[in-house]
């Protein structure tokens, strides 16, 4: 009977205990983040912080045929051949010194640098090379057009094609080479977790691993040591922008690469003097893409009616913050700025804003205004469709709404249509939906960018599914000049063809180029300083891409 | 005894229709996770590697009945297989990874809650029209309708940024090595503050007011009347007579609440960059990864029927009616 009293003061407790536990340790925080904020005064120790918005936890996991890899394992500990970096367009030799490509365009020969080794201090040799890309083709695919790579020596690798292959350069130059002597050991590469990588990068050594962070450091047998300059890398795991944008706003991190809105007031204004960003327009030409294989879509004259009636300026600015840039005809994004052809970037008409011009084009095409304003088809229905666009991507979905604002200037009804990005993708990819926006391929080359534009080897058939050219547009006068642009032997004649590219793209109009997306990225100089910028664009802003690289072997601690 | 092998039997029913719907659901949903994936990378993926990537990932285009046999085999014999959007963790370890953090916040936040939010509405009940009762229901509820993520929000901008008396983010000092020591106990204590409170603050209104309500309805009852009559000490009356009997529906929401806990709390993890399953259910759903879907899923569905299960026992001991039939 006294069993009840016992619980209810048992229970009183209880809860008082948590509370006052509660409290306790609150105050202990205090005491804690004052500890922790002693570090700026010695930065030669400090490591450079990173937080990684899209991986609310890491695992412990630092394969690089891992679907997800974790961040930093391609820049930091593995190392690719040659680096490209778009925000200049220059290419600098890595761990290869130079590269000559065959007068048959059949195969490219890469010289390795002398003395590079691996961070368990063997040298890397032509055979890691040959073996990376046996791996990469057996585990993921891909790199179909690739006979082989045969090692020549200790320092000399050959890559041989079934045909002329120009944009392999890039292609291969940029794939992380791995350590033959670890990873032909490892029975089972594709699952295995590889948790203490062995590579040739300068911050190789995983260090304090946590589910919510962990830090990469020197790599004691870099080929470069005069460039490890900062102690190491740290990464903060975060679940999405907001905790993301909250550390960097706070100063908790050095570098980040997250979308932060309105940035000038969120994040510049709280340390003018050492907080920079720098939103080079060298990411993928995002594009509105109309279905090819459905009326009115199939109508060039319609495709570039409808992009004139759309206010790009408009677009960037409520739709992408102000951040992009509004495309052009070439149809090409800021990363091909020296592939693009003056004569028809000089003389867009269709992407620029004309809604007279549009409505008369829409007229002659036989697309009557009725006496409400709007249009109707060919066939007497209304002149409606549906833009889509995942129901996360709240940028987009702006540029959507906006276009759809557009249109009404034109007589044509537009309508934003927003589930999520799975259903969105599997109408893409069956052929099956109106229109939608649309990211693109950015390589070094043009080539995968008007090959899924226009090329006539990338179109499948409604029903069939496709993972590019989602809008089925074909074009017999791209096929022969994306063949003319493969079998070039040198970048002067490939240019010639990218120029001819561009001019059959300014024709046809096989999409709406919208605007070059940015490559977002911010950093404060209050511990490293060194950063690339508008002035100094040695590379882009990224904490993701090849040329992150380049960034981690320039950065010096603050004196 | 039999009533509690019935129930039992119910709770088999009941578990296979779950898992047979936790099959089927994702399965319904369009697309699959080798070309989610290739959407979400945006074209820095070649589609030549689509069909290697399927391969590896063990996406398999076999008829439904046949994969729905190899996951029941795989639900008996523990085998939840591989996560792809963590390719190649076993969906258990991943659970596992995240498990500890997601109980801890969602059980010291569930129980902190029911049990502050129950002795208020005692002490409510009890003294209907006084202090608390007029005064702290309408605040919690207020409190408790506002957007949660808004709130939290708020709070780790208020106490985290501008006062600085809270950590912003993780669920300990980074680069601290987990062990029993005082300090690092400390210091997930700290980190534990505020994402708990947020919960508290929202979810205790409820409780406060559920128990308020039966309470009142148990305070009119004859034998309290008779037992003040009897000239018992109203603490006793307050807890053994009138709280007791006015505690069942509590007991039931409890156990409820008990076995959603494992669904972690996403928002709380999305804005205090907490570690957990939240998140990660969001991110399955959106990639489409079905084995970890699953698996997270099957664990949501056994802890709910599990906790429902205790409850009904616990209802036995007491609930005297419940017994007698």
């Amino acid at each position: 009977m006294t069993q009840p009293r016992y619980l209810r003061s048992a229970r009183i407790t209880a809860a008082g205990l948590v509370v006052g536990a509660l409290l306790l340790t609150g105050c202990a925080a205090t005491v804690n983040k004052s500890g922790t904020s002693s570090s700026t005064s010695d930065n030669t120790n400090a490591m450079l912080t990173i937080p990684r918005e899209d991986m609310s936890t890491f695992d412990r996991n630092f394969n690089p045929f891992a679907p997800a890899v974790n961040p930093m394992v391609n820049q930091a500990i593995y190392e690719p051949l040659l680096v490209f970096n778009p925000a200049k367009g220059d290419t600098t030799p890595w761990l290869a010194t130079e590269w000559k490509t065959a007068a048959d365009g059949k195969s490219i020969t890469f010289t390795l640098r002398d003395g590079v080794k691996w961070s368990d201090g063997k040298p890397l040799v032509a055979d890691d090379v040959a073996y990376t890309f046996e791996l990469q083709k057996k585990l993921k695919g891909g790199y179909e057009y690739l006979v082989g790579a045969t090692a020549e020596g200790t320092n000399k690798v050959t890559f041989t094609f079934n045909k002329p292959w120009s944009p392999a350069l890039y292609e291969v130059g940029q794939l992380p080479i791995l350590p033959k002597h670890i990873w032909s050991a490892i029975a089972d590469p594709a699952k295995d977790a590889n948790a203490t990588p062995v590579g040739t990068g300068p911050y190789t050594e995983v260090d304090s691993f946590q589910a919510q962070s962990y830090a990469l450091k020197k790599n004691p047998n870099y080929w470069q040591p005069e460039k490890q300059k900062i102690a190491g890398i740290k990464m903060l795991a975060m679940s999405g922008n907001d905790a993301a944008n909250l550390a960097s706003v706070n100063g908790d991190v050095d570098w980040s690469t997250q979308f932060i809105p309105n940035i000038e007031k969120t994040f510049i204004s709280k340390d003018k003097e050492h907080r920079h960003y720098w939103f080079p327009p060298t990411g993928a030409m995002i594009n509105w893409q109309l279905n090819t294989t459905k009326a009115p879509f199939n109508d060039s004259k319609v495709r570039k009616a409808l992009s004139m009636a759309v206010n790009r300026d408009q677009v960037t600015k409520i739709g992408m913050s102000g951040y992009a840039q509004p495309a052009d005809c070439t149809g090409l994004s800021g990363n091909y700025e020296k592939w693009k052809n003056p004569a028809v970037k000089d003389n867009c008409s269709w992407t620029k804003l004309n809604v007279d011009e549009a409505n008369k084009v829409l007229d002659e095409a036989g697309y009557p205004k009725g006496a409400d304003g709007k249009r109707t088809l060919k066939d007497g229905m209304p002149f409606e469709f549906k833009i889509s666009v995942g129901a996360s991507s709240s940028d987009w979905l702006s540029v959507a709404n906006v276009i759809s604002q557009n249109l009404q200037a034109v007589g044509v009804t537009a309508k934003v249509d927003s589930p999520d990005w799975a259903s969105v993708v599997a109408g893409y990819e069956q052929g099956t939906f109106d229109s939608g926006i649309v990211w693109s391929a950015n390589d070094p080359s043009p080539f995968k960018y008007f090959n899924n534009a226009m090329g006539s080897a990338t179109v499948k058939p409604v029903g069939t599914k496709t993972f590019d050219n989602y809008h089925r547009f074909g074009d017999p006068k791209a096929d022969a000049l994306l063949q003319d642009f493969v079998a070039a032997g040198d970048e002067a004649k490939q240019k010639d063809v990218a120029y001819k590219l561009q001019e059959e793209y300014n024709d046809a109009a096989p999409l709406v180029p919208l605007f070059s997306g940015p490559e977002w990225g911010d950093y404060t100089d209050v511990h490293f300083t060194g950063w690339p910028s508008q002035d100094n664009p040695y590379a882009t802003l990224s904490d993701r891409s090849p040329t992150t690289v380049l960034i981690l072997t320039t950065l010096e601690p603050r004196k | 005894m039999r009533f509690i092998l019935r129930r039992l039997g119910f709770y088999l029913i009941a578990f296979w229709a779950s898992i047979t719907l936790n099959f089927l659901l994702p399965r319904f949903m369009p697309g699959d996770p080798v070309s989610r994936m290739f959407a979400r990378t945006q074209g820095k993926m070649q589609p030549e590697q689509i069909d290697a990537l399927r391969k590896l990932l063990g996406v398999d285009d076999r008829p439904l009945w046949e994969q729905y046999i190899d996951y029941l085999h795989n639900i008996v014999t523990g085998n939840m297989g591989i996560s792809i959007s963590r390719f190649p963790a076993p969906v258990t370890e991943v659970i596992a990874a995240q498990i500890g953090w997601t109980l801890l916040l969602g059980g010291t936040a569930l129980v902190i809650a029911a049990v502050v939010g129950n002795l208020l509405g005692i002490l409510a009940a009890w003294r209907r029209g006084g202090a608390i009762d007029s005064a702290l229901p309408p605040v919690l509820i207020f409190i408790g309708s506002f957007p949660y993520f808004w709130l939290a929000m708020g709070a780790l901008y208020l106490f985290g940024v501008i006062l600085g008396w809270s950590p912003l983010r993780h669920a300990f000092t980074d680069g601290l090595e987990p062990a029993f020591t005082w300090e690092f106990i400390g210091d997930v204590g700290a980190h534990l503050v505020l994402p708990a409170l947020t919960i508290v603050l929202v979810s205790i209104g409820g409780w406060m007011l559920g128990m308020r309500n039966t309470m009142i309805a148990t305070n009119s009852e004859d034998y309290i009347t008779m037992a003040e009559a009897k000239g018992l000490r109203p603490g006793r009356i307050m807890f053994r007579y009138a709280a007791r009997n006015a505690m069942l529906p509590s007991v039931t929401s409890f156990g409820m609440s008990l076995g959603f806990v494992v669904g972690g709390a996403m928002l709380t993890e999305v804005v205090f960059a907490y570690p957990g399953v939240g998140y990660q259910l969001l991110n399955a759903v959106q990639g489409l990864d079905y084995p970890l879907m699953q698996g997270l899923f099957l664990t949501i569905t056994g802890a709910v029927l599990l906790a429902n299960f205790l409850v009904d026992i616990l209802y036995v001991r007491l609930d005297p009616r419940v017994r007698s039939n």
